[in-house]
């Protein structure tokens, strides 16, 4: 009986140390689909003249809700993290260089990426069917999916820049 | 956090107080390597030796490619800001220049303009940051991919600033003018971030540009004189001046003899208050300037030589 209890309580203290490393309650996965840096970008060529054309993975409830996402991530990305380089494109550093941009002009992102927002004007093309096959992912609650973007970062950069949030190239000059 | 945001603060209101500082003048120039290796060269003999320089003008004239790539990354940059000085047309002014020098005489007395050896020597294209563009079409079997170098070098302290380097995705149907189009786009927004990083530190710590100190062989006098009530040697004095007025008292005497001073990495502010309460822009020229008149209240004359926005010599003795 003893040996048992110590048995049964060698394993609780194991499961007890492991299971929090390793599980994701309800609440950390919504931090992680609401993430601001968890962009997840896959670069599928060079784009034409001031635009990125790139593969971007979002969340949501509903595949719609994942693709809105998915486009939300895609300006942000090239904002805030930059775009890794493959495919024959070079990696392209992010628009506002400055750390923490994103919590110093905290009020004007909220705006800009609302629903419906002003990020929506650089987002040029997008394969908007609903993704299918490898690109659309069905996890327990809710969907990943994958949509191809190509974002008009020059007209994104001017635009930062006019606003005050990006600094220009001859600011000072 | 608290100290990254003060750091920025601090930068921004400094740019917004230093307003307009001396824009500096970019220009593609094709890497030695890029010309020689495509004939487009010139040899002769120097004292015995075979000397090869790139011919820049034939290289413009007969390389449709070169023409592409210096085209298209001078449109991206004008887009950022910085028109790109065209090499091209800067040869063909000075090629302009010269002729029109030559011939031009005053009405009354029929003079010609003063020109010294120096002066011929001095009409070259300059540029303060030079593109130093080099690239390759290469083929692999019937795929054709574009290596791309591509340096960002400052003409005074032969430091890069900026640099992008990398091949391009191979392929069989792409014409390699695609290619070589692809390969600016895909390059130049890393390379003007490089670029961005050195301005912003040129804004914090200051412009680095390069001042040598000389001395003239009939003054009479060197930098290991004695000059002052304290009787200093002029070498320590001319350092003091330069702790004294460089950004953060940053240069670093790199070499130095009783006849000569190297000043590098020397940290000069961007803008600075002139006499009459302006805030004006800084160049070496005007920060040595500055220099040549304490000498002058000590009663050492000297003539001052500009090499361009980022250097300066300072000949000590007489004009």
């Amino acid at each position: 009986m003893r040996r048992l209890l110590i048995g049964l309580s060698v394993t609780f203290l194991a499961l007890a140390m492991v299971l929090p490393a390793s599980a994701q309650n309800r609440r950390e996965r919504k931090i992680l689909w609401n993430s601001q840096y968890n962009y997840e970008i896959e670069p599928v060529g060079v784009g034409q003249d001031g635009t990125k054309v790139f593969k971007v993975w979002g969340y949501g409830k509903k595949v719609n809700d994942a693709v809105m996402n998915a486009k939300q991530a895609a300006v942000a990305a090239c904002i805030f993290k930059g775009l890794p380089g493959g495919a024959g494109s070079a990696p392209t550093p992010p628009i506002c260089s400055q750390p923490n941009a994103e919590q110093i002009h905290a009020d004007y992102f909220e705006k800009f990426f609302e629903v419906g927002g002003k990020y929506l004007q650089f987002i040029a093309l997008t394969n908007d069917g609903e993704p299918a096959g490898a690109d659309r992912i069905k996890m327990r609650k809710g969907y990943k999916v994958a949509i191809y973007v190509q974002v008009m970062y020059d007209a994104l950069r001017k635009q930062l820049e006019n606003d005050g949030i990006a600094r220009r190239l001859d600011a000072g000059f | 956090m608290r100290k990254i945001f003060s750091t920025f603060i601090v930068l921004a209101v400094a740019i917004a107080a230093f307003g307009q500082a001396k824009k500096p003048i970019l220009m593609v120039v094709p890497s030695d390597q890029y010309c020689i290796s495509r004939g487009y060269k010139m040899e002769f003999e120097n004292q015995g030796m075979k000397q090869v320089l790139p011919d820049y003008k034939a290289a413009l004239q007969n390389d449709p490619d070169l023409r592409l790539v210096i085209t298209k990354m001078g449109q991206i940059m004008a887009d950022r800001g910085f028109p790109l000085k065209d090499l091209e047309q800067e040869l063909k002014n000075l090629e302009q220049e010269n002729a029109e020098s030559m011939m031009l005489t005053s009405k009354s007395s029929a003079s010609e303009l003063a020109e010294s050896p120096i002066d011929a020597l001095k009409r070259v294209a300059k540029a303060d940051i030079i593109l130093d563009l080099d690239f390759q079409i290469k083929r692999q079997g019937p795929q054709k991919y574009i290596v791309f170098n591509l340096k960002g070098l400052d003409a005074y302290t032969a430091k890069q600033v900026s640099g992008v380097a990398g091949a391009g995705s191979p392929s069989t149907a792409a014409s390699p003018e695609l290619l070589l189009e692809e390969a600016v786009l895909s390059h130049m927004d890393n390379f003007n971030a490089g670029l961005m990083r050195h301005f912003e530190d040129m804004f914090a710590k200051g412009r680095e540009v390069k001042v040598q100190i000389k001395v003239w062989s009939n003054w009479g006098e060197d930098l290991e004189s004695e000059f002052g009530e304290d009787g200093e040697e002029l070498s320590e004095i001319i350092e003091n001046w330069f702790f004294d007025n460089c950004v953060e008292g940053r240069f670093n005497l790199s070499d130095a003899s009783e006849n000569f001073m190297k000043l590098e990495q020397v940290r000069i502010p961007m803008m600075k208050t002139d006499d009459r309460g302006r805030e004006r822009a800084v160049d070496t020229r005007s920060f040595v300037r500055d220099l040549q008149k304490y000498l002058k209240d000590m009663g050492i004359p000297s003539k001052l030589y500009l090499r361009g926005l980022g250097e300066a010599w300072l000949i000590l003795g007489e004009k």
